[in-house]
């Protein structure tokens, strides 16, 4: 291997930062270093043409690859003068001159110098730094005895060494409030409420800090709060996105999400879970909802499309989620051709995609024990009703006492029903079919002769199945189709529809039939129950023989029941030959059913029955032979239908309303080996441009270091957060310091590439990254290095000088200061208000928001706020609608779910002064803050009121004590708005929202309002 | 010197011209410049460079609302605009070319006769299956002003000011379904998350408006299928994503003072915050404070503007009558916004998108037509015509359009109770520009006797997604933003062209 056993050489990536800092011109006469003089200008003038991609290469030549570079004599080892290369770069000639002229690209004069002493000194290729494991460098030294003694872990002494070579120093460590503001709003999300603060400020333990730490990791609000940049990864949201934008049911994957960090499950695990999950052996409950991360992709709805083009955007979404967060490398420009820089090309592109595409996409039913017990005690209370049908049965009038009378009228209109049922019931026999096919779905058959339907459907399916005559009883006259449910289908089935239409419906165009190749002709068609949705049609079974696409047979409203369709032919067919039946499945959305039965019968009084299957075969034989079951049964579902009883099964019929449904949530299930799906490349990116088939596979430039190259899903998860891939722990640790200073040490949180900029802190990255594979992936451990260093305890307060020397702190001489991201800032004004629920967990919740907000959405869903404690929960549980996001948060930059963001933006805009001001949301936390600490310090000696509250509204805002004109500017506030209100200027039942509110608590309102809108209200200390 | 010209960009064009080095996100570009500073130092541009890029970059001066330095400050393009602003009037749904602009007798011949399968063979259709008959214009069609231009009986208004008009009657998208293609047009991609053509403009362009956002959003109608991705920054700082203005009422989002709050009492809070800010800025000098303050400060100055924009008691009767506003009636909500539009204009909006649902005539379409044109039409010319009266028709862009045409085929469905439709129609479809650099009175394009396919310059929705950004002054290859390794542009990796018959 090319690039095994080298070393990058992080040093130089030091140098460089040195110079950039001291501002000194680095000396050209050191040695030249590939990875940081070479490969950029390489990268910048010569990729392009001479690179990876195959597409827009040159003249065969590859300068990315020394190999081809030096058998093309472009560049000839210590011999700049013989390198093609050097002359053609140094060359004034329009024609030769690299790069040419048209393309504006200039190689400055130092960087061809570089480039001849590069070549001169051997020409030596590097392989990039974030492409080779990390190994574990050894922390430097600290000369200063100052630095030595402040020191608290090793991330200390990479941070300051390097600080102490630029001359600088880190500023003196926070005080108490700030660190333990800071370390709560990072840790769980959540301010300290002031006792808390006060107790670790008088805490004289000097492990307070650390116990402080301890606490804080082993909250369970811990994991809500780590949950939500784990989500923005995952684009996790509500509604499936694009036009119709309906909900969809995965909050199940975000509990999944909260419970492992929670946890701390370990993130090679928490990883391997969440792309294959379904695939580990004996497959848990928990493991196969984990899987929801790759179903967060967004679902068309959109009558008209078509599904799969829209599944294969899901899959380029999926192959660059996947990249982003395990690979730190951006994918998506071989989507459409060969990466420009990095060793992508568009093959291994669609491999990538390849080792993802082989998963069928279902929605799981979750067998939650509480709603079980709930639908148990409630079908409890319906069978007992059921059982007391009888005793509402309309008496006959005459003689007799009414249990006699109404016994006989009981048994009188059941046996008239039971005649009338079995003159239209005839003995089925199942037809299994000896050949199936269809355009794309994979059906099998079922023990009890169902067959069933998987694999990817189509606006336009069609099954033909194929039966032999040979040994029937007796000609054939009439075909029956059962629809059936399932619990593996959308709704429980029968159809398999998705999208657009109800989840589980069908639509059955047309059947044809023919024997041996001759047409066979139908005289009339009935069925149980017909409906069609979306749209005026009718849904009668004899729109599956008028010859007519656009009209059929469906049951939609009844999905999760079996229904039956009778075809009765002109004709018996004699028992021999061979049948073949075709179904049309044709709507402007994919609507083929998901399992199915035919059978045929040998009577022409055949027709379509409502009754139950097994009520049916009951009813076949003489009622005189029944067993007392086999009546019970049978009377039972008389009792459920006849007319005489609608009154009484009311309330019977409200409870089956009422039975809870267990909920669902989405998830992937690898198909099965013997049908798989094909993956093609596809010229240009492009849905339908299909190209030749590819294997699933890994781009070989990660695999240097790998032993046995992934062939599945879960080999390619399992070796993701394995450490033969060189990037997966750089990454999370990159994620983890990003969300503690503001920054990942790599800038460009998703891309490690050669693209990207050098990591700030190079030998830190690694050693983090080492240390958190040796702890076992530890989430919690990683955090608790982090935040118990010296680094993350600093003062954010910086001097004139550092602010002027480092503006964005990349050197790390203040501690992290910055805006709190908008759930945290909703949840820490909840959490101050007192008003914050602390339940975990369940089904998105609807706070306030202006109805404007989901006007401008599609569809009439109106957005029905919570009431009660789903009012004030924590933001992660916030319905997140993809088309109409939650308008509070998106002022505050929080991301749509549309796709996979690792960064976040933090603006600073009037349209957040605008929210913060003027939404009603938050003006009820102010009312609520106010009248809180009013009622609190109701007892309190009348002098000290004043003071004490505006105290408190500060501290449960910012934490830390108010200065003394800090305390004033309040209060003066406070009065001068009090006299306001007092003398009718203003109303004191609007500010503080709440009839008969005095003036004074109107003016704590207003103080509450304006200290939530301090700068340091929104940042993190 | 403007961030389209610093010496450090000109190193960077690639070999085929194309422009391989994006303009840098702002916020990343001053987190980034001393990378670049360190590269630039090695290829000799020294930190004479570096200080000019400062100089140069929005974010030199961080700040929020439209001072100096701010991401709104206004920005050259890379030549002279022709419009300093745009009006787009986004006909959602699809209107029906057919029975408004390019009208084909030879449907009307062929009514109810398949459509030949050679014309056919390959498409891709939402509803429809591709045998379906011919469906004839249903309105009578007549030429118009000094230009000629054939326009239906429907547009009786916009005939009186055809000839400011460029009508392009080819233009051509790459999507079927109104997601995406409403998303492609808005955005360049039929995937949501990309940048919108408001922010692209907002983050190229900058704002010139003091108090008001860059980019601003209208909407009549039912339904938008696009959604706010429409709007979205994408991956552009997302201060530069469209801001939604209701048409009465309050035109954004918590602009009022909340109940019982009076203009003194905003100013009271507002003094007590700036006050306490300011003493933390002194303390630990972090600049995102004064970025605060400020922010607060243009926050309360649009709460004091807002009133006056929406007060159209300021406007005569006769403007009223023009675009037949009238102001607080939903049902005559298009004809408000764009008489919003207009003063939204007058305050130098950068971006302002008008949406107008309800065209998507899957069904009697003839009604359809009928009746968004009675909401539609007189207001879309009085726009035009109000515009040129002011003189503001010369920098200001007005364009209309869809997203894709309506099938020549009748769309009829009995399981959709559906009848004398049109599907949708990607092939070809009509859209007009007018105003700031557009040629006045030309007709360009044309497609088969069917309306099928453009046989006469074709347009891509790239190509008029370039052409509006060259009337701004700004090269569509240029104006990029690198995001996941990618170069992204609003008008995607193929060749696309401006559309220069249009241009005057």
């Amino acid at each position: 291997m090319l690039i095994q056993g080298l070393r990058v050489l992080w040093p130089c990536v030091v140098l460089v930062w040195l110079s950039l800092l001291t501002g000194a011109e680095r000396v050209s006469a050191a040695e030249v270093s590939f990875s940081r003089d070479i490969q950029p200008v390489l990268a910048r003038n010569c990729f392009a043409c001479h690179g990876p991609d195959e597409g827009e290469r040159q003249a065969e030549l590859r300068l990315d690859l020394r190999e081809s570079a030096v058998s093309s004599g472009a560049i000839v080892p210590g011999a700049p003068d013989q390198s093609e290369l050097i002359r053609r770069v140094f060359s004034t000639d329009p024609e030769v001159q690299m790069p040419p002229p048209r393309a504006h690209a200039v190689v400055t004069d130092a960087q061809q110098e570089l480039l001849r002493q590069w070549i001169a000194e051997g020409a030596n290729y590097e392989p990039h730094w974030a492409f080779v494991p990390p190994q574990r460098p050894i922390p430097p030294p600290l000369n200063d005895p100052e630095l030595q003694r402040r020191t608290r872990n090793a991330i200390d002494r990479f941070v300051w060494s390097r600080l102490a070579g630029e001359g600088l120093r880190p500023a003196p460590e926070a005080d108490r409030y700030t660190l333990i503001r800071r370390l709560s709003l990072d840790l769980i999300g959540l301010p300290p409420t002031p006792e808390e603060a006060d107790a670790f400020v008088r805490d004289e333990d000097p492990l307070a800090y650390e116990r402080l730490v301890d606490r804080l990791l082993h909250s369970p609000h811990y994991g809500e709060r780590w949950a939500r940049p784990w989500l923005d990864l995952a684009r996790y949201a509500d509604s499936n996105g694009y036009e119709k934008d309906r909900p969809r049911s995965i909050w199940p994957y975000r509990d999944w999400v909260i419970t492992a960090l929670n946890a701390d499950m370990p993130y090679d695990q928490f990883s391997i879970e969440q792309l294959a999950g379904d695939m580990l052996p004996g497959a848990t409950l928990a493991q196969r909802i984990a899987t929801g991360f790759h179903r967060n992709t967004m679902l068309n709805e959109e009558g008209g499309i078509d599904p799969l083009e829209y599944r294969f955007y899901a899959m380029v979404d999926r192959v660059a989620t996947t990249g982003t967060v395990w690979l730190g490398l951006t994918t998506g420009c071989a989507q459409c051709h060969s990466h420009k820089y990095d060793p992508i090309s568009q093959t291994d592109y669609y491999r990538l995609m390849a080792l993802l595409n082989n998963a069928d996409e279902p929605d799981l039913i979750l067998p939650d024990p509480d709603i079980a017990a709930q639908r148990e005690e409630l079908e409890g209370q319906i069978a007992r009703l059921e059982e007391a049908l009888p005793d509402a049965f309309p008496p006959l009038a005459g003689e007799g006492t009414l249990t006699e009378r109404r016994r006989q009228a009981l048994e009188e209109a059941f046996a008239a029903w039971s005649a009338a049922q079995q003159a239209h019931l005839v003995p089925w026999t199942t037809l299994r079919p000896f050949e199936m096919t269809t355009n794309l779905p994979r059906l099998e058959v079922l023990e009890d002769g169902s067959i069933f339907s998987t694999g990817d459907i189509t606006k336009r399916d069609v099954f033909t199945l194929r039966f032999r005559l040979e040994g029937l009883p007796a000609p054939l006259t009439a075909l029956r189709l059962e629809a059936l449910p399932d619990d593996r289908l959308p709704a429980r089935g029968p159809g398999r529809c998705y999208y657009e239409g109800r989840q589980g419906d069908f639509f059955l165009s047309e059947v044809t039939a023919e024997v041996d190749g001759e047409r066979v002709t139908f005289a009339g068609a009935s069925h149980s129950y017909g409906k069609i949705s979306i749209g005026s049609g009718t849904a009668d079974a004899v729109n599956v023989i008028d010859g007519e696409g656009s009209t059929g047979w469906s049951t939609a409203g009844r999905e999760g029941e079996p229904h039956e369709l009778v075809l009765n032919l002109k004709q018996p067919l004699p028992a021999a030959g061979v049948l073949t039946v075709e179904l049309l499945f044709e709507r402007h959305f994919a609507a083929s059913l998901g399992r199915f039965r035919l059978s045929a019968a040998f009577t022409p009084e055949a027709r379509a029955s409502e009754l139950p299957a097994d009520v049916q075969a009951l009813l076949l034989s003489p009622s005189e032979e029944w067993s007392p079951m086999a009546r019970e049964r049978v009377q039972r579902e008389f009792l459920r239908r006849t007319p005489l009883l609608a009154k009484a099964r009311e309330p019977i019929e409200q409870l089956r309303r009422s039975l809870p449904a267990f909920p669902t949530t989405l998830v992937f299930t690898e198909r099965p080996p013997d049908n798989r799906r094909p993956t093609h490349r596809h010229h240009r990116g492009e849905y339908l441009s299909p190209r030749e088939e590819v294997e699933p596979g890994v781009p070989a430039f990660l695999l240097a270091f790998t032993q046995e190259p992934p062939r599945d899903r879960l080999a390619f998860a399992r070796w993701l957060v394995s450490r033969e891939n060189p990037l997966a722990a750089r990454v999370a640790v990159n994620q983890a310091w990003r969300a503690f200073f503001g920054r990942g040490l790599v800038e460009t949180a998703g891309d490690f590439g050669t693209q990207a900029g050098p990591p700030s802190h190079p030998e830190l990255l690694d050693w983090l990254a080492c240390e958190f594979m040796d702890r076992g992936w530890s989430l919690k451990e990683l955090h608790r290095l982090i935040v118990t260093s010296g680094t993350y305890r600093l003062s954010s307060s910086g001097t004139p000088e550092q602010r002027t020397r480092d503006p964005d702190n990349r050197l790390l001489a203040r501690g992290p200061r910055h805006r709190l991201e908008a759930e945290i800032l909703r949840d820490a004004l909840l959490a101050a208000s007192g008003l914050l629920s602390s339940k975990i967990g369940g089904p998105s919740v609807f706070p306030p928001q202006p109805a404007s907000v989901t006007a401008l959405a599609y569809g009439n869903e109106t957005w029905k706020t919570s009431t009660g404690e789903d009012r004030y929960r924590r933001s992660l549980y916030t319905y997140s609608k993809r088309t109409a996001p939650f308008a509070a948060y998106a002022v505050f930059d929080a991301p749509s779910g549309e796709s996979c963001t690792a960064r976040r933006d933090r603006s600073n805009t009037p349209l957040q002064a605008l929210t913060l001001l003027n939404d009603a949301m938050f003006l009820e936390f102010a009312q609520a803050l106010a009248a809180q600490v009013v009622r609190e310090t109701a007892a309190a000696p009348a002098e000290q009121q004043t003071t004490l509250r505006a105290t408190n509204i500060f501290r449960r805002l910012l934490t830390r004590p108010p200065t003394d004109t800090e305390l004033d500017a309040l209060v003066t506030f406070q009065q001068r708005q009090r006299e306001r209100l007092e003398r009718g200027a203003l109303n004191p039942e609007l500010v503080a929202g709440q009839t008969g509110a005095a003036a004074d608590l109107a003016a704590w309102v207003m103080t509450a309002r304006a200290v939530m809108n301090l700068d340091e209200t929104v940042v993190k200390p | 010197m403007s961030r389209f010209d610093s010496p450090w960009r000109q190193t960077r064009l690639g070999p085929t011209g194309r422009d391989l080095c994006p303009l840098p996100d702002e916020a990343a570009l001053i987190r980034q410049t001393r990378r670049h500073f360190l590269a630039d130092c090695r290829i000799g541009l020294g930190r004479m460079a570096l200080a000019s890029l400062l100089a140069s970059s929005p974010l030199a001066a961080r700040g929020a609302g439209g001072t100096s330095g701010s991401p709104f400050q206004p920005r050259a393009g890379h030549f002279p605009p022709r419009a300093r602003r745009v009006i787009y009037l986004f006909m959602a749904g699809a209107p029906s070319q057919l029975d408004l602009f390019d009208y084909k007798p030879k449907l009307t011949e062929l009514e109810g006769k398949p459509i030949p399968p050679s014309v056919i063979q390959g498409q891709r259709y939402a509803f429809i299956q591709p045998n379906a008959a011919v469906l004839g214009p249903r309105f009578r069609f007549a030429r118009h002003g000094e230009c000629g231009a054939e326009l239906s009986e429907v547009l009786p208004h916009l005939a009186r000011v055809v000839d400011h008009l460029a009508i392009i009657r080819s233009v051509h998208t790459d999507q079927f379904n109104h997601a995406p293609a409403q998303l492609m047009v808005n955005t360049g991609s039929g995937i949501p998350g990309r940048p919108s053509m408001g922010a692209w403009l907002s983050y190229g362009l900058g704002s010139e408006a003091d108090d008001l956002p860059s980019f601003v959003v209208l909407k009549s109608g039912g339904n938008l299928s696009g959604g706010a991705a429409m709007w979205s920054a994408g991956f552009l700082p997302s201060v530069h994503q469209g801001v939604p203005f209701r048409g009465q009422g309050d035109p954004i989002l918590h602009v009022s003072h909340p109940p019982g709050y009076d203009d003194q009492a905003q100013r009271d809070t507002l003094d007590l915050i700036g006050r306490l800010n300011r003493e933390r800025l002194a303390l630990v000098q972090d600049p995102e404070i004064e970025t605060r303050i400020r922010a607060y400060e243009m926050a309360f100055r649009m709460q004091t503007r807002a009133p006056e924009l929406m007060d159209f008691s300021q406007e005569t009767r006769w403007t009223l009558d023009l675009y037949g506003a009238q102001p607080g009636n939903p049902e005559a909500a298009f004809a408000n916004n764009c008489l919003l539009a207009r003063r939204l204009a007058e305050r130098g909006v950068r971006f302002i998108q008008v949406y107008h649902a309800d065209w998507d005539h899957h069904s009697q379409v003839e009604q359809g037509v009928r009746t968004q044109c009675q909401k539609t039409d007189r207001a879309a010319a009085a726009l035009i015509s109000d515009l040129h009266q002011r003189g503001l028709l010369d920098d200001t862009l007005v364009v209309w359009g869809g997203e894709f045409g309506r099938t020549p085929m009748v769309e009829a469905s009995a399981a959709l109770g559906r009848s004398l439709g049109r599907d949708h129609h990607p092939q070809a479809f009509t859209m007009w520009m007018a105003g700031g650099g557009v040629k006045p009175g030309v007709t360009v394009g044309a497609t088969d006797e069917l309306g099928f396919h453009p046989i006469e310059r074709p347009v891509h929705v790239h190509d008029l997604q370039a052409t509006i950004l060259h009337l701004l002054g700004i090269d569509h290859r240029r104006l990029t933003f690198r995001q996941g390794g990618l170069d992204f542009r609003l008008t995607g990796v193929e060749e696309h062209h401006p559309v220069h018959e249009v241009l005057a």
